[in-house]
């Protein structure tokens, strides 16, 4: 079991920068993300801690080892990889095994490594030991694929291929767990269900583990803590919740989640210390964000507006007149298109059942908590 | 010194033993080939390392060096130089006239509703199978002063051959015939990737259809149509076994005139000299060929599938279907006249055999079984050597990237039998290194000459495994070598069985190399049938032909089964 330290990593493709000071402190046990869109550097960044690139500058530790001049074979980091590339000519447990054989080849006398050479390459040649049979079988049983050990990858499904392979890197008792777009190539559901299993699992070992997606969701959902990445850097690296409700700028606010997202000028600060910002034909809100700039991007969430539809709420507590254009019902949750003068409010309310989803055309007033009015 | 150490892990060992393996085999063996034409005297390369009387020696030649060699041949009444001409003719004669025969075929591939087309694919497999100095042979028994075509022509009345069997017009017909294969495939292929949309432009404009076909089809073919011309012509001037058999004693081929200097005379020098001609003219329509069609292969692959409109015109497919047959059904009885031959008593005196009878397949079980045995040895070294060095090529060059190797494994391409047997003939034939007259550098031979084709199929597999696959068993914690043994290697074994059957029949056919470089005492099949050819043992020579010939067939159904059968 290990912590990863990068620190100053850097990777160039024939001139072309992927990655730019890339700088990362993962403690050990934690389950973290890194997230972004393609070709933000986020797999880079995990292969170069797995050894299958060689960073331009920079260095990379796993627990206390500089793992810099050390080939991947040697790093101890488990991987799944995105199209799981389980073994095809192996079953289910030769290909967990395949890792614990590997070791004994390299650890063993003469006779053990030919033994298990020739092991490795027809399975009907030697024999796999008490101890390694035991550990393939727990780690079998730990994933519930036990009853499948000698079917071959081809005969599973996406789910339980999925598995194999998490059990294939788990075996080998990794100092790192790396995950490489796990979820991408299975449907929806399933997705959902192995969100679930993975990070069960993850907790159950307590294994370090990094995760790259490109899906916030499974990143907000599964990660103790995520890093955003776009176009080879850090944007921000936080716990899920402090990303969503402060995110760093623009970039991370519309990436994580969908906000509404406006232009405001900063008119002065009020006696509670709130910031003033009139965003557009005289229309101001207050904020609890501190901000020394004049013109700012104002982000807001489409759930942390309440819409009203009384007319007794007072003028002045950061509420704005506007019109429904268009309601869309998304099962939980409605989701208004309000317009309010010129400007555009996506407002996400629950759905209550009985109460009516209210039609295009009503008059409403949104009202803002000027806690979660984020001015950059 | 850690770096060093570092990077010399077993891979990296064992690319650098290939370069040592294709620069002592091959780039030596050329390079010292090319300074005997200049020294006009052997030169011991490897020798000069070893030994200092030997190094002052070649010190001493080498100061000797001259052009001569090459300015004589320019001179009038050069005998190389007419060796040269003919070759050239020759290679010339054949691919235009291929080109011309197969022509219609491959637009009936192509372009019509041809019947039977699988039919005649499979049939276009017979003249592929024949090593071509039994075709030879199987021309002498049709078209022969007694051959059984001469016999019926004559009882139709004529007199004398129709013609010369033994002699350029022979040869000709011979290649032609037998390599037209070579050409229909990329040609089918050249016609299939025209866009029919323009075709369809050039009837809607009111052409009629011979009209579209010269003025649009043929030449959106054209460059495909060439690169397969440039293809036949270096098959034809490498060709050794049509003119062995056929060419008169006038008749002077580069081929022969090489294979009888160094063979008949001795005479280093004016083999040396004729071996780096033939190298430099296949080079250059190597070359010549790639540049045909370089930046066309991605074209055909990414091309939309157009849908076909295919031509159902019934005069014109049934003159087609005809046609090809009669291109087809000469190669057929060529086979049959060899097969009659090896149970014919006596054959000559009318259109059919005296007599029928086993024995000549007995004889050659009794007295030949050491061939038989010699080339199951020598095919089965081959293979295996083939199988390490191209598995791991493919390996280098499609994972790591090694253009190097990629290079240097495809030289083979442009040498000619013929000229690798003399480099290597002149390269091993003392000490340190004393190969020649050895299986070994047999098999080495054959492993070299057929190393492209290898690769070609080992690489193809290889192409086909996911990087991911290798990585995961890294990750696992393998080295990249125990990666590529335990894990690549079984996933390449169909490619790596299927490419290992055909060097297996390559080798069973080949004659330049086996002719040139096999002892007495290591003779294969293809070697006993050219002798026996020689002795006039016309018979058994034809039932060993056929023994080559079935083994080939199996083995080529054998590995096509392999390839078929995907197995994951």
């Amino acid at each position: 079991m290990g912590s990863v330290k990068i620190e100053h990593l850097n990777k160039q493709f024939n001139g072309n920068t992927a990655l730019e000071d890339v700088n990362l402190e993962i403690q050990e046990g934690e389950f973290f993300a890194l997230l972004g869109p393609s070709g933000c550097g986020k797999t880079t960044t995990m292969r170069c801690v797995a050894g299958f690139e060689t960073p331009t500058s920079g260095s990379i530790f796993i627990g206390d080892r500089n793992v810099n001049q050390i080939p991947a074979n040697q790093r101890n980091c488990g991987m799944v990889f995105q199209s799981y590339a389980l073994f095809p000519h192996l079953n289910v447990f030769e290909n967990v095994a395949y890792s614990l054989n590997i070791r004994r080849f390299y650890e063993g006398g003469f006779g053990t490594k030919l033994s298990t050479l020739a092991h490795l390459l027809n399975r009907r040649l030697g024999k796999v030991d008490r101890a390694t049979e035991q550990k393939v079988r727990d780690a079998l049983d730990f994933v519930e694929l036990g009853h499948l050990a000698d079917r071959l990858p081809g005969q599973l499904s996406g789910g339980q291929q999925q598995r194999v392979a998490l059990a294939r890197a788990l075996v080998m008792e990794p100092a790192v767990l790396l995950m490489d777009e796990p979820l991408s190539n299975l449907d929806k559901k399933l997705r959902n269900v192995m969100r679930v299993t993975i990070r069960q699992i993850q907790q159950k070992v307590g294994i370090t583990t990094i995760f790259v997606t490109h899906d916030q969701e499974e990143a907000m959902s599964m990660a103790d803590r995520v890093a955003v990445m776009h176009g080879g850097r850090l944007v921000q690296v936080d716990t899920p919740t402090a990303l969503y409700s402060n995110p760093a700028n623009k970039f991370v606010a519309d990436f994580v989640g969908s906000s509404n997202i406006l232009n405001g000028t900063v008119k002065g600060v009020n006696d509670s210390g709130e910031t003033l910002i009139e965003i557009g034909d005289n229309r101001f809100l207050r904020s609890t964000y501190p901000t020394n700039k004049k013109d700012v991007e104002v982000i807001i969430r489409p759930e942390s507006i309440r819409l009203l539809t009384s007319e007794k709420a007072a003028d002045d507590e950061n509420i704005l007149d506007g019109t429904i254009e268009l309601s869309t019902y998304l099962g939980p949750t409605i989701r208004y298109d309000v317009k309010v003068g010129e400007l555009r409010f996506e407002v996400d309310t629950v759905f209550e059942a009985g109460s009516p989803i209210l039609p295009s055309g009503t008059r409403v007033k949104l009202q803002i908590d000027p806690n979660r009015v984020v001015a950059l | 010194m850690k770096r060093l150490t570092a990077k010399l892990n077993g891979l990296t060992v064992l690319k650098w033993l290939i370069y040592l393996f294709f620069f002592v085999f091959l780039l030596v063996p050329l390079f010292s080939i090319l300074l005997v034409s200049f020294t006009g005297q052997p030169v011991n390369i490897f020798g000069s390392f070893t030994s200092q009387k030997i190094f002052d020696s070649t010190i001493k030649k080498l100061s000797n060096i001259s052009v001569e060699a090459y300015t004589s041949i320019f001179s009038e009444g050069n005998s190389y130089f007419a060796a040269l001409m003919n070759s050239l003719k020759l290679g010339t004669g054949v691919a235009v006239l291929v080109t011309v025969i197969v022509l219609p075929i491959a637009y009936a591939f192509a372009r019509t509703k041809m019947p039977f087309k699988s039919f005649f694919a499979a049939l276009c497999t017979i003249p592929l199978i024949m090593p071509t100095f039994i075709s030879s042979h199987a021309f002498v028994l049709m078209f022969g002063k007694t051959g059984w075509v001469t016999q019926l022509y004559h009882s139709f009345g004529g007199e004398g051959v129709i013609f010369d069997v033994q002699s350029m017009l022979g040869i000709v017909l011979v290649q032609v015939f037998f390599f037209f294969p070579y050409a229909l495939w990329p040609m089918v292929a050249a016609f299939k990737i025209c866009d029919v949309t323009l075709e369809e432009a050039s009837q809607n404009l009111g052409a009629k259809s011979w009209y579209t076909f010269l003025r649009v089809t043929l030449p959106l073919a054209v460059p495909g149509i060439v690169s397969s011309m440039l293809l036949i012509f270096t098959v034809s001037f490498s060709d050794f076994g049509t003119p062995i058999i056929l060419a008169p004693k006038e008749l002077n081929l580069i081929v022969v005139e090489s294979y009888r200097e160094i063979a008949g005379f001795f005479n280093w020098a004016g083999s040396a000299v004729l071996t780096v001609i033939m190298l430099l003219v296949a080079a250059f329509f190597f070359w010549l060929q790639r540049l045909v069609i370089k930046g066309r292969e991605y074209g055909t692959i990414s091309g939309k599938p157009t849908k076909q409109k295919l031509n159902d015109h019934k005069g014109t497919i049934a003159g087609l279907t005809i046609y090809t047959f009669l291109v087809m059904l000469v190669p057929i009885l060529a086979l049959g006249s060899i097969f009659l031959s090896s149970i014919a008593t006596t054959w000559g005196h009318h259109a059919l055999p005296d007599g029928y009878t086993m024995s000549h397949y007995k004889t050659i079980f009794s007295t030949s079984g050491k061939n038989i045995w010699n080339s199951m040895v020598l095919a089965a070294g081959t293979l295996v050597l083939s199988v390490v060095i191209s598995t791991f090529v493919s390996y280098f060059v499609v994972r790591r990237g090694s253009g190097g190797l990629d290079f240097v494994s495809s030289i083979p391409l442009i040498v000619p039998g013929i000229a690798l047997g003399i480099a290597l003939i002149q390269t091993f034939n003392t000490a340190p290194i004393h190969l020649t007259g050895t299986a070994l550098l047999l098999i080495i031979a054959y492993t070299i000459r057929r190393m492209p084709y290898m690769i070609r199929s080992t690489m193809s597999s290889m192409m086909a495994i996911r990087k991911d696959i290798e990585e995961a068993a890294v990750s696992l914690g393998a080295s990249s070598l125990i990666a590529a043994i335990t894990v690549i290697g079984p996933l390449m074994l169909p490619g790596i069985a299927a490419g290992a059957i055909l060097v297996f029949v390559t080798v069973i056919k080949e004659t330049s190399i086996s002719i040139l470089l096999a002892p007495t005492e290591w003779a294969p099949m293809s070697l006993a049938v050219f002798q026996n050819l020689l002795r006039g043992e016309y018979y058994t020579a034809c039932a060993m032909a056929i023994l080559i010939i079935v083994i080939v067939i199996i083995l080529q159904a054998l590995a096509k089964k392999i390839t078929k059968d995907q197995l994951y």
